[in-house]
């Protein structure tokens, strides 16, 4: 019951506030009223602190305010998220900044101890697909042979965490293939590139910005329909369609900023104000700027809002399901 | 990528001219080292936002400054009043506390200071030489071969429980038990948490390593009127220069060690995810093994000094190769510095060292040049710094304490790590006055979860074959050596036995009457 109140409520406030096409900024005039504070769930100099950075950059020009960042890593994100549920104030000056996929498989493997409608996800940044990468040392060349190979023996492949979107990914690709593989979860981007480079797993799976433009690795396929970045990830095919995985595209980094539900229901001025203020960074020339000198690509930056954070979670929620069986112990 | 020494000179003169970041990179770095908590990752975390602001190569030679002072910086609080405040000096206090105590504390801290110096200039001429070779460390070094190297350090256990072996390995067995609670790699399923959020992360290490030496040693000293044994506090009190020049004799005199342990640590900071405490006790654990008076060790003895000291202070520009080659951070400051190098779209890679020299070689010329300006800046400060000795405990616990805390709560702000610090200062007293060894139990928790990662790595690549561990020919070669340094010690007092028996039968025989 209390769930579908709070969904009918956010989509009824986003939805009036659209038609209506007016701000009620004058409602929350003193807001904010001190620093933001951002809860992180993983560790400091990760792919969502360098988005949080280069978002947050901006953003404070528009709140008036800096955005200062906490970092609580531990247990695949769910330190950061019992921390915030347990000490974040219902004011909406405290928010969580993380990545979905694999926030959200966590809570599908083992619940946490508040209601999964006790926060959600307004405002998505990006919208990163899964890859699969090699070292450019390896014998296998394209996906055709990873897929080849890994019919005649198991194939290694490292990951950042077991509940990810990217281990999913590859799931559904032997499922559908049947080659044979080991997923290895070596705790973070920087590590599964690590474990690819060196030589120790046969091949990896992240994000495509945490594996893109590194020396010596070679991105072979995305798991999704489209490829924004081609110029950066030549050769790469795009395996949903190409082995008719039948799976939504998937974004296994898809940072986005959350926030306690009751904090958006007790101040609606305000929770309207991060929304409309966090949507004009999208559209500053700064924004970009420090997308694209911090390695990024402008291409896979995603807005969206509510509604669009909810079918994301929706989505990786259904097929985490699917396979909860391989990504526990 | 070869360096020639004429663009290595103009480098050096070219580094020269960041002397304005340098100092206070330098000085800050050894602030931020000596106060327990404040390492230098979380220091230039608190710093991102100056250092993201700066020219890429000035944030990196600031940064490079400050990770390199704080090394050194972190002996100073371990000799003094026993506190490691980073685990990387974790082994410093098990010969340089002794010292102190002894009322050589000044000795110790130029000891220190001289090897920390001398490893770091002959680490970062080494890293510079030897780069195209040490960037291909980690391609050799996989899950199977670290579960080895760990296990070096691991085997220090049972090298500083000789004395009472039981006690030392149940000690030894309690820390590893403790170094297990938090979160597993694979599953990231809690395990041993009792409920505690805050320890799915594992247990915080610095408020275990505070805890263990420095409260549990604040409980004991305040049975004392000083830190000082009698002898110690007299010995103190008419210390001049003597013993600073005393020190630097002393490791000059043991070159040797500083140049193996030191060269030693250059090559496990190239390791991703080593580091110094790994370097320190490994270092520590060899040069006992190799010593000709290994019953020495842990009574304030010069080579158990030299040999952590000069092994954390290699790691640190190991750390920076693969960083710089290959994009792999070698460690947790490592990783903070590719933040920044990122975020000004700084490209990881041999050609990084022809495309801006000043980032890529610039890092090690400014490592030389911290090293050198420190080896100025401290050697003269040893005789004040070690006065703190003699400050009587009724005073110095409290400080103690408080410092201890506050360094405790620092690194991750929550007030929970503060109860931690005060449990494991109650469990390292119990330790001491029951006879158990606080070291070995430190060591289960430092080395413990990173033995744990690598097992479980290379059980889950091998579907849980435990013929994996023998798998790979150096893995196979690092078991052999780690079987001989085992051993070594029994050979050797069993050849000295054997030598004295014959030697004393001799004198039997030679004996008027025999």
């Amino acid at each position: 019951m209390r769930k579908q109140d709070r969904r009918n409520f956010l989509k009824l406030s986003a939805a009036g506030l659209a038609v209506m096409g007016m701000p009620s900024l004058g409602f929350s005039a003193g807001f904010p009223e001190r620093t933001m504070r951002v809860f992180i769930p993983t560790r400091a100099g990760g792919g969502a602190d360098r988005n949080f950075r280069n978002f947050g950059g901006v953003w404070k020009n528009y709140l008036g305010v800096d955005l200062e960042p906490s970092f609580y890593p531990g247990a695949a994100g769910r330190v950061g998220y019992e921390t915030y549920m347990g000490k974040a104030a219902e004011d909406c000056h405290d928010l969580i900044f993380g990545n979905m996929g694999p926030e959200v498989l966590n809570w599908v493997v083992k619940k946490p101890s508040f209601a999964l409608d006790d926060y959600f996800y307004f405002m998505m940044v990006d919208a990163d697909p899964g890859c699969v990468f090699i070292s450019d040392k390896s014998p296998m060349k394209t996906l055709d042979d990873v897929v080849a190979e890994g019919k005649k023996r198991t194939l290694t492949v490292a990951t950042s965490r077991l509940a990810h979107p990217a281990s999913l990914g590859m799931l559904v690709l032997a499922n559908k293939t049947g080659m044979k593989v080991n997923l290895i979860p070596l705790s973070g981007g920087k590590n599964t590139r690590n474990g690819v480079l060196t030589g120790e797993v046969d091949l990896g799976v992240l994000p495509l910005t945490t594996a893109m433009r590194r020396k010596g690795i070679k991105i072979l396929g995305l798991f999704d329909e489209q490829n924004l970045v081609s110029q950066h990830t030549p050769g790469a095919v795009l395996i949903n369609p190409e082995y008719k995985l039948g799976i939504p595209p998937l974004a296994a980094g898809a940072r986005a900023f959350g926030i306690k539900t009751a904090a958006a229901e007790k101040h609606p001025d305000r929770f309207d104000k991060l929304r409309q203020t966090g949507e004009k960074v999208f559209s500053d020339p700064a924004y970009k700027e420090a997308v694209t000198k911090g390695k990024g690509s402008w291409e896979l930056i995603a807005p969206g809002g509510v509604e669009a954070c909810r079918k994301y979670v929706d989505n990786i929620t259904t097929l985490g399901k699917e396979y909860r069986s391989l990504l526990t112990g | 990528m070869s360096l020639d020494f004429g663009v290595f000179l103009d480098l050096f003169v070219d580094t020269l001219g960041y002397w304005w970041i340098i100092i206070p990179g330098t000085v800050l770095g050894i602030l931020v080292g000596a106060i327990p908590g404040f390492s230098a990752a979380n220091t230039i975390i608190i710093l991102l936002p100056l250092t993201l602001a700066m020219e890429p190569a000035t944030g990196m030679i600031f940064m490079v400054a400050l990770y390199t002072a704080s090394r050194l910086g972190a002996g100073i609080p371990a000799i003094l009043v026993n506190i490691p405040g980073t685990a990387g000096a974790a082994a410093t206090p098990l010969d340089g506390y002794p010292m102190a105590i002894a009322g050589r504390g000044q000795q110790a801290l130029a000891i220190s200071f001289t090897a920390s110096v001398g490893a770091g200039l002959i680490t970062t001429v080494a890293a510079l030489i030897l780069i195209p070779w040490l960037s291909q460390v980690a391609f050799h070094l996989h899950s199977v071969e670290m579960i080895v190297v760990m296990l070096f350090g691991i085997s220090l256990i049972a090298t500083i429980s000789a004395e009472d072996s039981i006690k030392g390995l149940i000690a030894g067995f309690f820390g590893l038990m403790i170094g297990y609670i938090g979160a597993d790699v694979v599953y990231e399923a809690p395990r041993g948490t009792f409920g505690f959020l805050e320890l799915y992360d594992k247990v915080p290490l610095i408020p275990a390593l505070v805890g263990l030496f420095a409260i549990s040693e604040a409980f004991v000293v305040i049975e004392r009127n000083t830190i000082l044994s009698e002898q110690g506090a007299v010995k103190q009190q008419q210390a001049g220069w003597g013993p600073t020049f005393e020190g630097i004799r002393d490791t000059l005199l043991h070159w040797k060690e500083v140049v193996w342990t030191s060269l030693l640590g250059l090559v496990i900071g190239v390791i991703p995810g080593a580091g110094a405490a790994i370097a320190s006790f490994v270092a520590y654990q060899q040069s006992r093994m190799m010593s000709k008076t290994p019953e020495k060790y842990g009574t304030g003895h010069v080579p158990g000094l030299i040999a952590p000291e000069s092994a954390n202070n290699g790691v640190t520009s190991g750390t920076l190769i693969p960083l710089l080659i290959i994009g792999v951070p070698g460690g947790a400051t490592a990783a903070i510095m590719a933040v920044v190098l990122e975020y000004h779209g700084v490209n990881f890679g041999p050609d990084l060292f022809e495309s801006q020299p000043m980032i890529a070689y610039g890092s090690f010329t400014a490592m030389l040049i911290t090293y050198m300006l420190l080896g100025l800046l401290i050697l003269p400060l040893t005789r004040y710094f070690s006065r703190v000795m003699v400050v009587p405990t009724v005073y110095m616990a409290p400080i103690l304490i408080a410092f201890t805390l506050v360094g405790s709560f620092v690194p991750r702000a929550y007030v929970f790590d503060m109860g931690v610090a005060i449990i494991f200062g109650i469990i390292g007293y119990i330790a001491r006055r029951t006879g158990y060894h606080v070291a070995a139990i430190l060591i289960g928790v430092i080395l413990g979860p990173l033995l744990e990662n690598y097992f479980l790595r290379a059980l889950r690549i091998s579907q849980g074959d435990l013929g994996v561990l023998f798998s790979s020919k150096l893995g196979n070669l690092l078991w052999i050596l780690l079987l001989l340094s085992l051993l070594a010690p029994v050979l050797r007092n069993y050849l000295a036995r054997r030598k004295a028996g014959k030697a004393g039968d001799r004198g039997a025989r030679d004996e008027p009457g025999a």
